[in-house]
């Protein structure tokens, strides 16, 4: 979940709550969801954000719930905007990759460092989450003085260009740098666009925004120097390119919010495609509708219709009632700032934070059903409890091993024709070379364990029943997912005898017939090893293990074990 | 009188006269040490020994006792050598006549000065002419020591423990003496108790066992425990906790580790760029990499939901979506999948409400290791279904089921979950120390996770780390001690069974 810096001196600014001490604020925002993880150096909350509430990645937002939660205010909010004196013109040449375009002019802006800094923030809390780390939106802050527009025609608005150009095609003095550098050594040769690159792999033509003056900014990657925003900055262009219209338009309304609670005004851009024109920031509300059947069902209270549209009010929505009685329902208007809502039970959601759902009486669901375990798992219970009669120690092992554990320490290759060599299952970003397969076979856990145990008493006698998985076309999923049953005797006498007893008593109580035809198998010693045949059928090995694979684990008694299919003891 | 055998052993060796130790009442009765002890105990409370203590000081040599009793003590050897050179010579010449070296040295010279052997002054060693070093009490001593002779006094005594040339030891010696009535019973005669040591299938089959006297063990004495196999710590939790669920009424669910992503997250309502699909740094499978077939009414169904949203007036996501990603594989990162699956209709038909279902099932995730975090671990998935379910319904589940593990006053914490809405992280109560640890997450399911299964009820699910309810109720600090190959056995072997 993402975390914010909040300063909590704006936050009180901000409330309009200066009499509040910093313990009050931090119990006021963990009711809010927003919990404290720590303070800055410069005694800022940490707060930890749930993923949903987007427009709350900034203190002017933070600040804005905090207000709602108050009562201090009530109601959806919008903004006022002036008309657009300056226009986005589409070009044709725009990177098929990157298509849209959207942006925003700020005036009257008094910002400070804290503003600065906040603003700074948002912008890069919104590149990390709803723009995907910039690939699918990105936002570009301009002093708006520093532009010089261009029109079309004579008498006609500023504007500013997007287009696709050649990653060599113009050159440019970007951010944190001294030299005019094309975009494409940008990518190079300058660190913030190292980091970016990637996001530009397979482009033919790279995204740039003009105005009269040349290039000055480089979606995704960095802004040109020109026009770098300080706190004298008074008026700001905002611009924000991406993949998704919606997206970088939500994107753009959260931070023109945010302005505009630091007192500044927003003016429209008109957005040029060649086959159409936007005007932006859209702050349209979006309507849901919700019957109030539906709310009292899904929180299992009883209010009425104006407890409802209270509740919806103290939440920053606005109601209006439709209906009487069994049809009655709401028509909910939504913010444009809220991203999260998708669906009427949103809605009832912020009806149940608002009414606060630590209200709620639990009470047991009036539900008759018939519990039960799967056959399976009494299966495998049944036998863990034979093993454990047995004098085995139950062991729970991980089903992710190292490929080398899971063959070469156990003198087996994945070809041989011997229990436990296939093809696994293979992870695409292992954690770490221990884990990068799901084991094909038990027994190696069970030896990692006595490995890692040659200080505690002997005799040691493990057995796992658990989970093994191999690569296996006939599957729909490919991999075929089997339990096995694995037991090993680690003692200075242990015998083959002394296995074959245990597992003759096991078949035993499973009812299956026990047979051991010799076979061969690179993990046990030749002559000692015989296959596990169940009421006829192939199920398994038993065997002593061969010394190399002792040594290999660094042990100093004989080991005797086997594993089989736990299918086999059906 | 009747005693046993042993008892008749000491009380004839034992004196009126004499206190004797018990040390040499074993050699005299010929009997194991705690045997004679047992007896004489039994003895003293029939009131026929009294058993009396005393704390006795050994005086042994110190191994450089034992060479300056072999040879000479420092100092006198360095007088005898003075002497040998005239009564008076220079200090250098005296210690190599003397034969001494190293701390020896020191020793010499601050012993030959104390003790009035001589004097030293400027280089020069002189000896006193009328010191005695034949009868020098140390020299006396130390030779008395090695011939096993005790010393009385305890000045000479505390002189050589304080130059390190003798170990004194504190013993307790236990002594018994006959008592008046021990004399008497002594004096009328006393007959042997015949008594058995084993009891043998023999004795049963004669009859022989009606005769006998059984030899009374020391039964506090102390045995070798036995090693006995025990189900994991961790299984026993996770049979409680299905024992739990099935008493509640939850049928348990089965389904694979590695499923395609479809039902692990696109069945989720998971929009395929969010960044938790990659922030739970799922682990993607490379070898297989999809699955074969997925049902293709579904994969549409859920396609729409992610584009379109669900219902009249609802919104889908802004975000790419495909089915070649739907039909990755990728181990579980949590068994809600087998929840889709069933609510899918594709694991055991279809569902009618209502149902309950549950998995104490492994789950994967590409996290860090770390003392409270694993790489897979057993995930507790719940889920009810029904016509009518709010979300006091749902709290009501949980205060019941967290209740049979000892954790109450929950508390729910409004929480976001992609796939279910109204969401909350759940807290408890630790049960030992008291603070607030978040011990679960829940919600109702969404529609656009519902609709395109073809569920048109309401379904609650919530899910758990085992391991965390373990922790909890356990008290562990570190989860590798207990889950995976790098586990103790020794800690298997004592964890406290809990039920």
């Amino acid at each position: 979940m993402p975390v914010v810096d909040v300063d909590p001196d704006e936050l009180r600014r901000f409330t309009g709550h200066g009499e509040k001490g910093d313990d009050e604020l931090l119990d006021d925002l963990f009711e809010l969801g927003l919990e404290f993880e720590g303070e800055t150096e410069d005694g800022l909350f940490q707060l930890e954000f749930e993923a949903d509430r987007l427009d709350r990645l900034s203190v002017e937002g933070v600040a804005r719930s905090l207000r709602y939660q108050y009562g201090d205010d009530s109601g959806v909010y919008v903004p006022s905007t002036n008309d657009a004196d300056w226009t986005i013109e589409v070009d044709e040449s725009v990177p098929d990759e990157r298509p849209y375009v959207t942006g925003a002019v700020i005036r009257g802006l008094d910002l400070d460092a804290a503003g600065l800094d906040s603003l700074i923030q948002l912008q890069e809390k919104l590149h990390a989450t709803m723009g995907r780390g910039r690939a699918k939106g990105a936002i570009g802050i301009h002093d708006l003085t520093m532009l010089k527009g261009r029109s079309r025609v004579e008498g006609g608005e500023n504007s500013i260009s997007y287009r696709g150009i050649d990653p060599d095609g113009e050159s440019f003095v970007p951010l944190d740098s001294n030299d005019e550098l094309t975009p494409a050594e940008v990518l190079t040769d300058h660190p913030i666009g190292e980091t970016y690159a990637p996001l530009l792999d397979g482009y033919e033509r790279y995204p740039a925004i003009y105005d009269d003056l040349g290039l000055f900014s480089f979606p995704p990657v960095i802004n040109g120097r020109r026009t770098e925003v300080n706190t004298g900055s008074r008026e700001l262009f905002v611009e924000l390119t991406g993949t998704d219209q919606w997206t970088i338009d939500r994107m753009c309304t959260i931070i023109c919010y945010a302005l505009d609670a630091r007192g500044a005004t927003i003016e429209r851009v008109s957005v040029e495609y060649p086959d159409r024109t936007l005007d932006r920031p859209d702050f349209e509300t979006d309507e849901k509708t919700v019957t109030h059947r539906r709310i009292e069902r899904a929180l299992g209270i009883d209010v009425d219709e104006r407890e409802v549209i209270d509740l919806l009010e103290r939440a920053g929505l606005d109601a209006e009632s439709d209906g009487e009685a069994d049809a009655l329902s709401y028509r909910v208007s939504i913010p444009p700032y809220r991203t999260d809502v998708l669906h009427p039970v949103d809605v009832i959601d912020d009806i149940g934070r608002a009414y606060g759902f630590n209200r709620l009486e639990p009470e047991y669901p009036d539900v008759s059903t018939v519990g039960g375990r799967h056959e399976r798992s009494r299966h495998e219970r049944a036998i863990r409890e034979t093993l454990v009669g047995l004098g085995f120690e139950d062991l729970l092992n991980f089903h992710l091993i190292g490929e080398s554990v899971n063959f070469d320490r156990m003198g087996l290759s994945p070809a041989d024709d011997a229990l436990g060599a296939a093809e696994p299952a293979t992870i695409a970003e292992p954690y770490s070379r221990d884990y990068e397969t799901v084991r094909t076979w038990a027994l190696p856990s069970l030896l990692m364990v006595l490995e890692n145990n040659t200080h505690r008493r002997y005799p040691q006698e493990l057995a796992e029943v658990g989970l093994a998985a191999h690569v296996d076309s006939d599957e729909n999923t490919n991999v075929a997912e089997e339990r096995r049953v694995a037991g090993v005797l680690a003692r200075t006498d242990a015998s083959y005898e002394d296995v074959k007893g245990r597992l003759a008593s096991l078949a035993r109580a499973f009812d299956v017939e026990l047979a051991t035809p010799a076979t061969d198998h690179p993990s046990f010693i030749e002559g000692r090893v015989a296959s596990v045949v169940l009421d006829g059928e192939h199920a398994g090995v038993v065997g002593e293990l061969h010394p190399e694979t002792l040594v290999e684990h660094g042990l100093e008694v004989p080991v005797v074990g086997f594993e089989l299919r736990a299918d086999a003891l059906r | 009188m009747k005693l046993p055998d042993a008892q008749r052993a000491v009380l004839e060796a034992a004196s009126a006269n004499e206190a004797r130790s018990i040390d040499r009442l074993t050699a005299e009765a010929d009997l194991p040490d705690p045997t004679v002890v047992g007896a004489t105990f039994t003895l003293e409370e029939e009131g026929l020994v009294t058993l009396t203590e005393r704390v006795e000081t050994d005086a042994t040599l110190t191994e450089e006792g034992r060479e300056y009793a072999d040879t000479e003590l420092p100092e006198l050897a360095l007088h005898e050598a003075v002497v040998a050179a005239g009564g008076e010579t220079d200090l250098g010449s005296a210690i190599d006549e003397a034969g001494l070296n190293g701390p020896q040295v020191d020793i010499a010279l601050s012993n030959f000065s104390r003790k009035g052997y001589g004097t030293i002054d400027s280089g020069q060693i002189s000896a006193a002419p009328d010191a005695n070093p034949t009868d020098d009490p140390e020299r006396l001593a130390l030779a008395a020591l090695a011939d096993g002779e005790p010393i009385d006094d305890e000045s000479v005594l505390d002189g050589l423990a304080g130059r390190n040339l003798v170990a004194r030891e504190e013993t307790t010696v236990r002594e018994v003496t006959l008592t008046d009535d021990g004399v008497t019973a002594l004096m009328e005669g006393i007959e042997t108790t015949d008594t058995v040591g084993a009891l043998t299938p023999e004795m049963l089959t004669t009859g022989e066992w009606r005769d006998a006297d059984f030899a009374a063990y020391n039964v506090e004495a102390d045995a070798e425990r036995a090693q006995a196999g025990r189900l994991h710590p961790l299984r026993r939790t996770a049979e409680r906790v299905t024992d739990v669920l099935v008493g509640m009424g939850f049928e348990e669910m089965d389904g694979p580790h590695a499923d395609a992503e479809f039902w692990i997250n696109d069945c989720l309502f998971m929009p395929q760029d969010h960044p938790a699909r990659t922030h739970w740094d799922q682990f993607t499978l490379a070898d297989p990499d999809a699955i074969d077939d997925l049902p293709d009414e579904l994969v549409a169904g859920v396609e729409h939901a992610h584009r379109e949203g669900v219902g009249p007036d609802g919104d889908g996501y802004h975000s790419p979506w495909s089915a070649d990603v739907a039909r990755r594989l990728s181990l579980r990162g949590h068994t809600t999948s087998l929840s889709a699956r069933h609510l899918a209709g594709v694991a055991t038909g279809e569902l009618e409400p209502p149902q309950r279902l549950f998995s104490v099932e492994k789950v994967y995730r590409n996290d860090t290791l770390d003392a409270t975090h694993l790489l897979e671990f057993f995930q507790i998935e719940g889920l009810v279904m029904a016509e009518d379910l709010s979300v006091r319904d749902l709290m009501g589940t949980f205060t019941e089921f967290y209740a049979q593990f000892g954790i109450t006053d929950l508390e729910f914490k409004p929480t976001y979950n992609p796939y279910t809405e109204p969401s909350f992280e759940l807290f408890g109560e630790h049960p030992t120390t008291g603070e607030l640890v978040e011990i679960g997450n829940s919600g109702l399911f969404r529609p656009e996770m519902l609709d395109p299964l073809g569920v048109d009820c309401d379904v609650m699910a919530w899910g758990l780390a085992l391991e965390r309810l373990l922790m909890l109720t356990h008290g562990f600090e570190d989860i590798r001690d207990v889950h995976g190959t790098l586990v103790d056995l020794d800690f298997l072997r004592n964890a406290e069974v809990v039920y």
